[in-house]
């Protein structure tokens, strides 16, 4: 056991700070895991075919950052030119002053010069000002080489990155923001501790039934038209539905309290939360993930946005089991029996007193969940179902050079990549575990 | 024992029903019309106007081999507005017009009477045969214009709910009406329908549409799909589906067959793959497992740890693709094909069985490894921990303290105890045999379900991919009921009597 300091005060937090900087691959894992978020963050500057500054005619541009698509550029004899950023051959524009990009190309946008697999070391061509097919100069390498139509293996491995920590870090959100509530309402409260009266119950149950056909039912139609026009209009009708219900369901809730007041129906009815959300989660294990993934990927439209809902909405399970698990011994401290018996709302001492405490260990089902999202998507995207095909992902590079066998740097770098992260994800995980695990104290 | 079995296959249900609802949902939501999947393939010959009457009469055939022609579900939640028969308007863009009608209006008795209006004028505009002394006068190609346009227009109109577009429309044929004589025969119809819809849009009934309505449907296509379309639990009197529970899975879109047909001859393969798998990652992985916790903190236990780890997170796609580009890349080392799992020239009728493993081996081996690879890692781990965890037990302390040697000791006392975890990964053989290996089977190309899956989803053949999400399902559920009795086996403390 740890020796404590006597004149701090011990806290758990800290110590399993210090257990986790202690377990140098996992400390290291964060370090490499921040260096590949930048990648991410900054991947526009990074990888980009526009320049990042010029200075032409006499005007200083970012096209790099440039939300516009068209400059207009006023001659010196009074005509007008017009660049249009998308489809501008920059390297064939003269400029007074440029900043490339570190890796000046986009991912996915094909160089036809270089098309056909061209190797890292190999033979590579240009096109240089006056329209001349060169040997391609050092700053212009595609420095990893290219895929089959020439597009730039690097610039995809770092947009990549973008693509994969997205998905790791949105769907594992959403996974959390399930498995956390679901976990906690189960471990708390329990199969018998949540009590209402059977008239609340029973008024609940219709108002959720009165809500989905108000909220949903009735406006399915202006939820039709709200996709067709555009996501902020669905987002605010679905914001306007998600108000609806939950006034409907509150408003219910209400008369309910009313209703419970007489006789008969103001019986105690239990709701064993604990069983339904164990049931839930073994259904949820007895289903075939991957699968269900894919066929959905198949049915609905490519977008990556399904598949991080997808795989948010299958993998919550372990976070609800552990925090579920939590949750009950948390449940019989003092410190929450002394909250209650100061008469703080039920869900008050869950949110604000429990949870913070009880989220430990969905911390390490976390780290592992992201590593399994990432390792979920590049197949899915290796596979070329759900992901859309114009966006570059690791795994869809990797696909690219499954073609050609002798293009192996389609399929050592991207995949290197893949499994890095998720290694560094697992990393952190152990890591987190053996810090969080109180029987491993040393 | 016998109790808690029964416990546990009682709780199969729910959970297979809530399998089967997420499949059906998926399958229901699935773009495009099935029929013109049906249908479309069916080459007809003779003329345009027989081709397409087969082609409805096709249809009609299928919807009803489908169950198509029935309502989705047992239940159906909608406005007070919307009467209980609308499924019977099989087309979906009329149908959803129909129901944006009774959003905006909400009197039903007046858009049945519109939409029948549409029914009759378009039966009564495709039988118009214009008098040819019309031709001399307005020239033929304006007579036969005139009357493509208007069949155009009725088309448009069965599947229009805006006002602006239908008025359009409407205008548009009283318009030919008035103008052009050879509509004379129709002209009482047309004017007939634009009165149907000023009565239409005068007499609104908005009460109606926003109070909620439950509709009950006994014979659905879910219910038709679980238990066909005879008596649910005899399955007497069904005629073109006996049910999932009796093993009928559709058709498939795709080869237009039952779709268990496919799947038997499928995964034989995938079944071959998953056992022998299985059955070599034991092998492999059980030995040194236990050796590197029996050794902790020995370099064997750090460096099979340290590779271990590595070979986990290393993706199955990448290794199989790594592995074809070493040993089957026709520019540098070409020692196993690539793809199949036999020669192009097939196999000969009268090899015997010796030949046929000669000629199959070197397809098998690379996808064998891919195989094994893909579960390898995670086997040994979870042995090494879970062998760890018995080793620090009191009991294996008394077996040393007895003097047994240190083989009697991991073999005897902890290697039975250790294996409880391990028997978890043996239940997921079966579901692995049904939904195959998605992605090595596409990768190496052999004929499984995997590749079927894939096969299906490329080719959007929905009844596949949904049968196949439903039959694993199924499988992942008997393999832990499996390895529930396995536990019992392997370990007699574990009573589920007292559960």
């Amino acid at each position: 056991m740890s020796k404590k300091n006597s004149d701090n005060k011990f806290s758990f937090r800290k110590y399993a700070m210090k257990q986790f900087k202690h377990n140098k691959p996992a400390y290291v894992s964060v370090y490499i895991l921040l260096f590949f978020s930048v990648i991410a963050i900054f991947a526009p500057i990074l990888a980009n075919e526009k320049p990042l500054y010029i200075h032409y005619k006499g005007e200083h541009f970012f096209p790099a950052f440039s939300f516009k698509n068209n400059y207009y550029i006023n001659n010196a004899d009074g005509s007008s030119e017009k660049i249009q950023l998308d489809i501008a051959d920059w390297k064939q524009m003269q400029f007074d002053k440029v900043v490339w990009a570190p890796i000046p190309y986009t991912p996915g946008k094909s160089d036809r010069l270089n098309s056909g697999y061209k190797s890292p070391g190999g033979e590579q061509f240009f096109k240089d000002k006056s329209g001349a097919v060169v040997p391609i100069p050092g700053r212009f390498r595609h420095i990893l080489g290219t895929g089959s139509r020439g597009d730039d293996l690097m610039a995809g491995l770092i947009h990549g990155a973008r693509i994969s920590l997205t998905i790791g870090f949105i769907s594992m959100a959403i996974a959390t923001l399930i498995g956390l509530f679901l976990g906690s309402m189960a471990g708390y409260f329990g199969d018998n501790k949540l009590t209402t009266s059977r008239g609340r119950f029973w008024m609940v149950v219709l108002g959720i039934f009165v809500a989905w056909f108000y909220g949903f039912q009735a406006r399915q139609f202006v939820l039709q038209e709200a996709i067709k026009t555009s996501g902020f209009t669905l987002l605010l009708q679905l914001l306007f539905s998600i108000i609806i219900v939950v006034a409907i369901i509150f408003l219910f809730s209400q008369l309910g309290r009313l209703v419970g007041k007489l006789p008969w129906f103001n019986n105690k009815v239990n709701i064993p939360v604990d069983g339904l959300v164990s049931r839930t989660i073994e259904i949820f294990h007895s289903m075939p993930t991957f699968i269900l993934i894919l066929t959905i990927a198949a049915i609905a439209r490519p977008s990556l946005t399904n598949i991080m809902i997808i795989i948010g909405l299958t993998s919550w399970t372990g976070i609800a089991r552990l925090t579920r698990a939590e949750f009950l011994r948390i449940r019989n401290l003092e410190y929450i029996q002394a909250a209650r018996s100061l008469g703080y709302n039920e869900y008050t001492i869950m949110f604000k007193h429990a949870l913070p405490n009880g989220m430990a260990p969905a911390l390490v089902s976390i780290a592992f969940g992201i590593a399994s999202a990432i390792l979920v998507e590049s197949s899915l995207s290796f596979l070329g179902i759900g992901v859309p095909s114009d966006v570059v992902t690791w795994g869809s590079l990797v696909n690219d050079g499954r073609e050609k066998f002798s293009a192996w740097w389609l399929v050592i770098y991207p995949g290197l990549a893949i499994f890095i992260t998720v290694t560094v994800y697992n990393l952190i995980g152990e890591g987190l575990r053996d810090a969080l695990d109180p029987k491993q104290k040393r | 024992m016998g109790r808690y079995l029964l416990k546990r296959i009682l709780f199969f249900i729910p959970t297979l029903i809530i399998i089967s609802l997420l499949a059906f949902i998926i399958s229901i939501n699935a773009p495009g019309d099935p029929l013109d999947r049906m249908v479309s393939a069916q080459e007809s010959g003779g003329e345009f106007s027989t081709q397409t009457a087969n082609t409805a009469k096709e249809k009609e055939r299928w919807r009803k081999k489908l169950g198509l022609d029935l309502p989705v579900f047992y239940v159906s939640l909608s406005n007070a507005a919307t009467p209980d028969t609308l499924y019977k308007v099989y087309d979906d863009n009329e149908r959803t017009a129909l129901k944006r009608l009774i959003s905006q209006y909400g009197n039903w008795e007046n858009i049945a009477a519109w939409n029948n209006q549409l029914h009759t004028l378009s039966t009564a505009i495709n039988m118009m045969i214009p008098d040819t002394s019309n031709f001399a006068v307005y020239g033929k190609n304006v007579v036969l214009d005139t009357i493509i346009e208007a069949k155009q227009n009725i088309g448009v109109l069965m599947y229009s709910y805006e006002d602006a577009q239908i008025q359009l429309r409407l205008n548009t044929l009283a318009h030919y009406a008035a103008t052009y004589p050879y509509f004379a025969p129709v002209k009482e119809q047309i004017l007939k329908t634009k009165t149907l819809y000023e009565q239409l849009t005068s007499e609104k009934q908005l009460a109606k549409t926003w109070l909620p309505a439950i509709h009950f449907y006994g014979h659905n296509q879910y219910h038709r799909w679980i238990f066909g379309d005879g008596n649910w639990l005899t399955g007497k009197g069904s005629v073109d589906c006996k049910g999932l529970v009796r093993g009928d899975f559709g058709y498939s879109y795709e080869t237009k067959l039952p779709v268990g047909n496919v799947i038997g001859d499928r995964i034989k393969w995938s079944l071959f793959f998953a056992l022998t798998s299985v059955i070599l990652a034991y092998l492999i992985s059980l030995p040194i497992g236990i050796k590197a916790a029996a050794n902790k903190n020995s370099p064997f236990d750090k460096t099979s740890s340290v590779i271990l780890f590595v070979l986990y997170a290393m993706p199955t796609f990448w290794v199989a693709t790594i592995l074809l580009m070493s040993f089957a890349n026709v520019e540098a080392l070409h020692i196993f094909p690539a793809s199949g799992i036999q020669p192009v020239t097939g196999i000969p009728d009268d090899a015997n069985w010796l030949t046929t493993i000669k000629l199959r081996l070197p397809y098998l081996i690379l996808p064998t490894i891919a195989f094994t690879y893909s579960q390898l890692a995670f086997l040994s781990r979870i042995t090494r921990v879970s062998t760890l965890e018995i080793i620090a037990q009191d009991y294996i302390r008394t077996a040393r303290a007895k003097g047994l040697s240190e083989y009697t000791v991991i073999y005897k006392h902890a290697f039975r105890n250790a294996l409880l975890p391990i028997i978890t990964v043996f239940s997921n053989i079966f579901p692995m045999a049904i939904s195959g290996s998605v992605i090595l089977e596409t990768i190496f190309t052999i004929p499984g379900m995997g590749e079927q899956v894939f096969h299906a989803i490329t080719t959007k053949d929905y009844p596949v991919i949904i049968d196949v999400f439903t039959l694993t399902g199924i499988l992942t559920l008997l393999g832990y009921l499996v390895a529930d009795i396995l536990y019992a086996v392997a370990d007699p403390r574990i009573s589920y009597a007292s559960k």
